[in-house]
């Protein structure tokens, strides 16, 4: 790991904010299997994008300004209205989500894959 | 402005289920098998998101206390940092410890925990971590 692949090409080496967004999504993953089964509409697959954006915000120097969640799966039971609820308690109930909260704009976007 | 990204994968329950960190933008890792027994109980070989917290912040602060230290004119030549990261299922991320072990030629005990301090202050994890309710930092030189 190195300065210059933190911030520019990674050429294959990985970072703090990649390592962020791999424990963002895990985390996130488990929580919405976790609601969805909770909601009595058990996940078959989900996959879960995270995406950790650093900038050099203006006399703070770099700072994680946003962390951006995107899921999708199937859940045999479940509609756009309860995948949406379950995502958003998801949001609410996954630790990191909740400490990153504090410092920086956490977004989270749901798709149900319908069918199947 | 910099991007990274990780895609996960989930399947079948909380409990008996399993997860995949499928890849990351780098390609530096991937894929790792994550559990949720694994990540409150004995790991089995297998990562956790508190895990990559870890990671994420003890390559962040070294990072930070390297800069920190060269810009002082006194670079390190090794820093060996551990953070340990409590996680109480239900509860959340609790706290996280710094340990740092330097060797840097010219400076003081006094200056490097300074120096570690500033690193732990000012290093972008530990801003976007700073709602975790303690973060303790233990700094020494080797000697």
């Amino acid at each position: 790991m190195t300065i210059a692949s933190r911030v520019g090409d990674p050429e294959g080496k990985t970072s703090p904010e990649e390592l962020l967004a791999a424990a963002h999504a895990t985390c996130f993953v488990t929580s919405l299997g976790s609601e969805l089964a909770s909601a009595g509409t058990p996940s078959e697959q989900l996959e879960v994008l995270c995406t950790i954006t650093m900038d050099e915000v203006a006399g703070m120097g770099h700072r994680i300004v946003s962390s951006a969640i995107s899921a999708r799966g199937s859940a045999p039971g479940a509609n756009a209205a309860s995948f949406a609820q379950a995502a958003e308690a998801a949001d609410a109930g996954c630790p990191f989500s909740a400490l990153i909260k504090a410092s920086a704009t956490v977004t989270v976007q749901a798709t149900l894959e319908e069918g199947s | 402005m910099t991007q990274r990204t990780a895609n996960v994968t989930w399947s079948g329950s909380l409990m008996d289920g399993n997860g995949t960190i499928e890849s990351v933008d780098s390609g530096a890792f991937g894929p790792l098998e994550v559990t949720w027994a694994s990540r409150t109980e004995d790991p089995k070989g297998l990562t956790s998101p508190e895990e990559l917290i870890a990671a994420a912040h003890a390559a962040c602060f070294s990072m930070a206390l390297s800069h920190g230290l060269a810009q002082a004119e006194t670079p390190p030549s090794r820093l060996d940092t551990s953070a340990t990261v409590t996680f109480v299922p239900g509860t959340g991320i609790t706290r996280i410890a710094l340990v740092v072990r330097g060797s840097v030629p010219g400076i003081d005990a006094t200056g490097f925990a300074e120096a570690a301090a500033a690193a732990k202050e000012g290093c972008p994890v530990s801003k976007a971590l700073a709602a975790v309710p303690e973060i303790t930092l233990e700094a020494s030189l080797a000697s």
